[in-house]
């Protein structure tokens, strides 16, 4: 029903009888949301890019392994190779991409030093989809195929062992019977990544790897990576009808702490959410239930010429719509603003090392979600707008009798 | 003149009584009055005497603590909040001695206020509201904000607004209180006009005794009693 529309210029212009006040509100309104959407996006940003890092560096969005293997990862616990069922979940629409490896602890001995590893032979082609490591050559060149020979070493681990490319190091791995099998590999390429993974994988061949534990055509592990975040639960489901008895699991339980790290931020961004909104709160009824009180008369004088009081809340409420609208709407606008600030990314390799303990990259891409700001400005316009309920309340109890002698 | 009896307003036995702390302040001590339809009424006496009191009663602003009030054959005790307000719009035309204006409304919207909270089309609320401006003459000051208004035309526009919903009675409590004396002259020489030509009932509390002398009927009241009430022709 528009039969209060007739409201809408006079709650308009009693906005405008104290412009000072009124701008004052409308900037607490605009910084706080500002500062939550800022928030957010930075926050969603910093999330986002731990998540990548965990699932891009070698993780990938989800892996089938055999039984056992996670709690023992040696070549007791072996995948066959994927059958035909299993190889139609893989190359079907819900699944982007997938890398089959074996996946093995190993040690790795130069002239000088011995250390603990993680063997890893892949197919270099699928490899690539799933992993960012065989793009972030430093030095030499990456596998050439499943049959390679090489090895393809962390930066960091090289400089351990005080090798580099060219020269010869030794892998040991425990083999499919039992021996501990030991072999040379010639290092073609070094490899830059996270600290953390340049100091535990080396990678060589597939088959090599096969041929290297006499595992046959056996495989360790299978990471996949799904078209979209929503299509995962389904292809866990479907990979686990496809491979009865395998160990089917998300990156969420594969990273844990990263999962956590992500939803961690969630709740901050509600937090801080909360708090901008208890202090805008304040500000916004005070200054409402001041502009009430400086005006008891005239809404004594609108009960006296016949508005009913549940009309009088509405107006005032009206003009809290107006208010906090349009703070909603320069805050909306500014955090838009400084988002578009940044279109290639804040680089934060100033304290990289830092962001790399927290787990991110060292450049985030705020990405504006558009259902964060129009949740995120709803709610602080739906809050702040009951918050001024009860000034307004109070404006429709005025008692025109006592109000209209009140001078 | 007309003869039609019927009235306005019976008030029968209407006490009121304040309380301030532990102190009774009476401020009615049992009013019997009838407003006959197109009466130009004065209500004079002392201050304190009870004069605003009883309009506020009679215009469904305060409740009498005894006694019936009926104002166009409604009996007022016993209505609701929501109910007297709306009796305020349709029934009763309201001139206070200042402040009367929304004062971010122009005259105009003012006047069409009350006719948009009756709920009038756009169209025939607008044309009403022009119609009353004109009778009191403010043509060409229509899109004026009260503050822009001087104190005889902000009291005009008053009753403009007091007379554009068509009420039963047009109660004004010292409409004149505030103007210089040409300025008053010409807001009682309106209102009489206006109850001359359109019949509206008009009942005035009032301490000026050139709006006392321009009624027809003189209503006195001392201590919360009538203490006469005569009819007389009206001088102008
Ligand atoms: N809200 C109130 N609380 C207590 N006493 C009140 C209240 N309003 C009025 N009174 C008292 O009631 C009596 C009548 O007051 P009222 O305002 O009706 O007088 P009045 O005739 O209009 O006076 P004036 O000519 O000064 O306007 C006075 O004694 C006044 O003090
Ligand atoms: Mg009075």
């Amino acid at each position: 029903m528009g039969g209060f529309r007739f409201l809408l210029p006079l709650a308009w212009r009693s906005l405008w009888r104290n412009p000072r006040r009124t701008f004052i509100t409308m900037l607490v309104v605009c910084v706080g949301l500002w500062s939550v959407l800022t928030f957010a996006v930075l926050l969603r940003a910093w999330s986002a890019s731990s998540r990548d890092v965990a699932i891009r560096t070698i993780t990938g969005e989800g892996q089938i392994h055999a039984q056992g293997y996670l709690d023992d990862p040696t070549v007791a616990h072996r995948l066959p190779p994927p059958d035909a069922g299993l190889m139609a979940v893989l190359n079907g629409g819900a699944v982007s991409a997938y890398s089959a490896r074996v996946r093995l602890s190993a040690i790795v001995q130069s002239e000088y030093k011995t250390l603990p590893v993680t063997l890893v032979g892949v197919q270099p082609a699928h490899e690539r989809q799933i992993s960012v490591l065989p793009a972030q050559i430093t030095a030499g060149h990456y596998l050439s195929g499943p049959d390679d020979v090489g090895i393809v070493l962390g930066s960091n681990l090289a400089r351990r062992l005080k090798t580099r490319v060219g020269k010869r190091v030794v892998v040991m791995v425990q083999a499919a019977d039992g021996h501990l099998a030991e072999r040379a590999f010639q290092v073609v390429g070094l490899f830059a990544g996270p600290r953390t993974a340049e100091d535990e994988f080396v990678f060589t061949g597939l088959k090599t790897a096969q041929r290297f534990t006499g595992i046959g055509s056996d495989l360790s592990e299978i990471a996949f990576d799904v078209s979209n975040d929503a299509a995962l639960p389904g292809v866990l489901a479907a990979l686990e009808r496809a491979v009865p008895g395998a160990d089917v699991q998300s990156w969420k339980t594969l990273e844990p702490l990263s999962y956590a790290v992500s939803t961690f931020f969630d709740q901050f961004v509600l937090m801080w959410l909360w708090i901008i909104f208890l202090l805008m709160g304040f500000g916004i009824v005070n200054t409402q239930l001041m502009a009430v009180l400086e005006r008891t008369r005239e809404f004594g004088l609108l009960q006296a010429l016949g508005m009913r009081p549940r009309l009088v809340l509405l107006e005032v409420a009206l003009e809290s719509v107006f208010l906090v609208g349009l703070g909603v709407a320069l805050g909306a606008a500014a955090a838009l603003a400084t988002v578009s600030a940044f279109p290639k990314g804040i680089d934060l390799g100033f304290l990289a090392r830092g962001a790399e303990l927290a787990g991110a990259g060292h450049i985030l891409y705020p990405v504006i979600v558009p259902s964060d700001f129009v949740t995120y400005s709803l709610m602080v316009w739906v809050l702040g707008v009951l918050a001024t309920l009860w000034p307004a309340r109070r404006a429709s109890k005025v008692s025109p009798v006592e109000a209209m002698s009140h001078i | 003149m007309t003869n039609v009896v019927a009235n306005i307003v019976e008030c029968r036995g209407v006490t009121k009584h304040y309380r301030q702390g532990a102190i009774d302040v009476p401020a009615l001590r049992g009013i019997d009055l009838s407003i006959e339809k197109g009466d130009f009424a004065s209500l004079a006496g002392p201050s304190g005497s009870g004069k605003t009191t009883l309009l506020n009663i009679i215009g469904g602003l305060d409740r009498p603590t005894q006694g019936s009030v009926k104002v166009d054959g409604e009996e007022l005790t016993g209505l609701s909040g929501e109910a007297l307000a709306d009796l305020r719009l349709t029934k009763i035309g309201f001139v206070f001695q200042a402040y009367n204006l929304i004062p971010v409304l122009t005259a105009e919207e003012n006047v069409e206020f009350i006719l948009q909270l009756m709920g009038e089309a756009p169209a025939k609320r607008r044309a009403r509201a022009r119609e009353m401006l004109h009778e009191v003459a403010l043509d060409g000051l229509e899109n004026r904000r009260p503050a822009r208004l001087s104190g005889g035309q902000q009291q005009r526009v008053a009753v403009a607004r007091a007379l554009a919903s068509r009420p039963a009675i047009v109660l004004a409590d010292e409409p004149t209180a505030n103007l210089d004396s040409k300025t008053a002259e010409d807001l009682i020489t309106l209102m009489s006009h206006l109850n001359q030509i359109s019949g509206v009932t008009f009942l005035m509390a009032t301490h000026d005794s050139r709006v006392i002398a321009r009624t027809r009927r003189h209503i006195v009241i001392t201590d919360g009693r009538i203490a006469s009430d005569e009819r007389r022709n009206s001088a102008g």
